[in-house]
């Protein structure tokens, strides 16, 4: 039963699990982290930048995050 | 300038602050973004170079600042440069590194070293009355920790974390493929200098060989210890001074003698005097250190190299000679198998790996007690105890 939810939660590759959904921060500003369906990724609000998450797994290293620069703007508006 | 002055003096008193923004109410959005992310960063010291720009151009977003410690632990208050800026090691080739371990080990089975390190390090769980329900898996072997956990510590959500994508993904497939899903494991990218982890959430933190790739210790343990929750547990295992000595000395001779120059060929490692100080120094509470040296066969030093890629292991530090002549590569095995050769034509390679336990600090450890406290003199114990002479 377990593995079967896994199975479609990977297919579905945008739902974050739960318990890292209760843990995760940001890995720089210590802050939550939102999760944006739009470009299904996280996103840090306070230094505006998002971590992609492949195949359903998040991608916190630092190197990986994109600086949002107008857009967050936009999405916070 | 004034502003930087009083901006210091707040953090200084301060940990953790928002009181930065109300400071100054009259400041448009972005100072104040900027200035609530100083004061985030106030512990750290980035504080007096963020300031200075006033684009929102997250200067803050420097891959090679680390989390670090300065003035940060102990309330130091003078934010003084540190050396734990240091690189040592170059990260992106470690990933790249576990990468590649990832496709290597996922045919080799057996990988007896790392499985009985990771054995060394659950054992431990048993000791402990506690259980863990929540768990975190910093890189290094995820894989070997994750299957031998066997019911240990009472763990129920486990949390993989490691920098390279490949690895977790194996684990993630491996993991699909057996039969035991008893505990609920969630799979992570990060990086153990930015942990990604909130404050007091984690039960249990374990590392097996993995935090000695990190450019700065000190500050990985110090954000460990601030995921754990009060009386939490932190296990570690690393790479101690005297692993691969033997191939630290083929390597230098034979540069010595074709090359005329050395190159650092093994990364610098811990000692364990230093296991104890960086404990401390990361704030847990009942720490403990203890060493243990394997020692693995090899048939010929190449396998010990083949051995050491499988694990994600070799050579990354920045300082590092790209370029290895193959003369000088065939003279390093032809001097260890001469040095360092048993009876039976095997080379022994020697791996020492520290284990470092700690707790994060709750009302039930241990205290020391408090100076003037006590409420018997040490001479009436002397007296009582019998004392032959006085002192």
């Amino acid at each position: 039963m377990v593995r079967l939810s896994r199975f479609l939660l990977k297919d579905a590759g945008n739902v974050i699990d739960k318990t890292l959904s209760e843990i995760l921060v940001c890995p720089l500003s210590k802050q939550p982290l939102r999760f944006c369906e739009k470009t299904k990724s996280l996103v840090s609000d306070t230094i505006g930048v998002s971590f992609p998450m492949k195949d359903g797994i998040p991608c916190l290293v630092p190197k990986d995050g994109k600086i949002l620069e107008e857009e967050s703007e936009a999405s916070k508006a | 300038m004034k502003e930087d002055q009083t901006e210091k003096s707040t953090v200084s008193s301060s940990n953790q602050t928002q009181t930065l923004v109300r400071r100054f109410p009259g400041e448009a959005k972005n100072q104040r973004e900027m200035r609530r992310i100083n004061s985030i960063y106030g512990r750290i010291g980035l504080l007096r170079r963020v300031s200075e720009k006033s684009t929102k151009q997250s200067h803050t977003f420097l891959a090679s600042h680390s989390f670090s410690t300065h003035g940060g632990y102990g309330g130091d208050g003078e934010l003084q440069q540190n050396n734990s800026k240091v690189k040592i090691f170059d990260r992106d080739l470690k990933r790249i590194h576990r990468d590649r371990a990832a496709w290597l080990s996922s045919r080799q089975k057996n990988n007896s070293f790392v499985d009985a390190v990771a054995d060394n390090l659950l054992d431990r769980l048993e000791d402990c009355k506690k259980t863990f329900p929540t768990a975190l898996c910093l890189g290094g072997s995820v894989g070997a920790v994750k299957r031998l956990i066997r019911g240990r510590g009472g763990i129920e959500k486990l949390i993989m974390m490691d920098t390279s994508y490949d690895m977790i993904k194996s684990c993630r497939d491996a993991d699909e493929g057996s039969l035991d899903n008893s505990i609920e494991t969630s799979y992570l990218v990060g990086d153990e200098e930015f942990l990604p982890i909130k404050e007091s959430s984690v039960d249990l933190i374990i590392s097996s060989l993995g935090l000695h790739w990190t450019n700065d210790l000190p500050g990985s343990m110090i954000q460990c210890k601030l995921a754990l929750k009060p009386d939490g547990l932190f296990l570690a295992a690393i790479l101690g001074g005297e692993t691969l000595k033997e191939l630290r000395i083929a390597c230098t001779l034979a540069h010595m003698e074709r090359e005329g120059g050395i190159s650092p060929r093994l990364s610098p490692l811990a000692q364990v005097r230093d296991a104890g100080n960086l404990l401390t120094r990361a704030g847990f509470s009942l720490p403990g250190v203890d060493v243990d040296e394997y020692v693995v066969k090899y048939k010929s030093a190449l396998d010990l190299i083949e051995h050491l890629r499988a694990m994600g292991e070799t050579n990354g530090l920045l300082e590092r000679n790209k370029i290895l002549n193959r003369e000088t590569a065939l003279a390093t095995a032809a001097i260890y198998d001469s040095m360092f050769a048993t009876e039976d034509g095997t080379i022994p390679a020697t791996f020492q790996v520290i284990y470092m336990t700690g707790w994060r600090e709750h009302s039930s450890h241990q205290q020391a007690k408090r100076r003037g406290s006590a409420t018997v003199s040490f001479r009436d114990l002397h007296k009582k105890f019998g004392g032959q002479s006085e002192s």
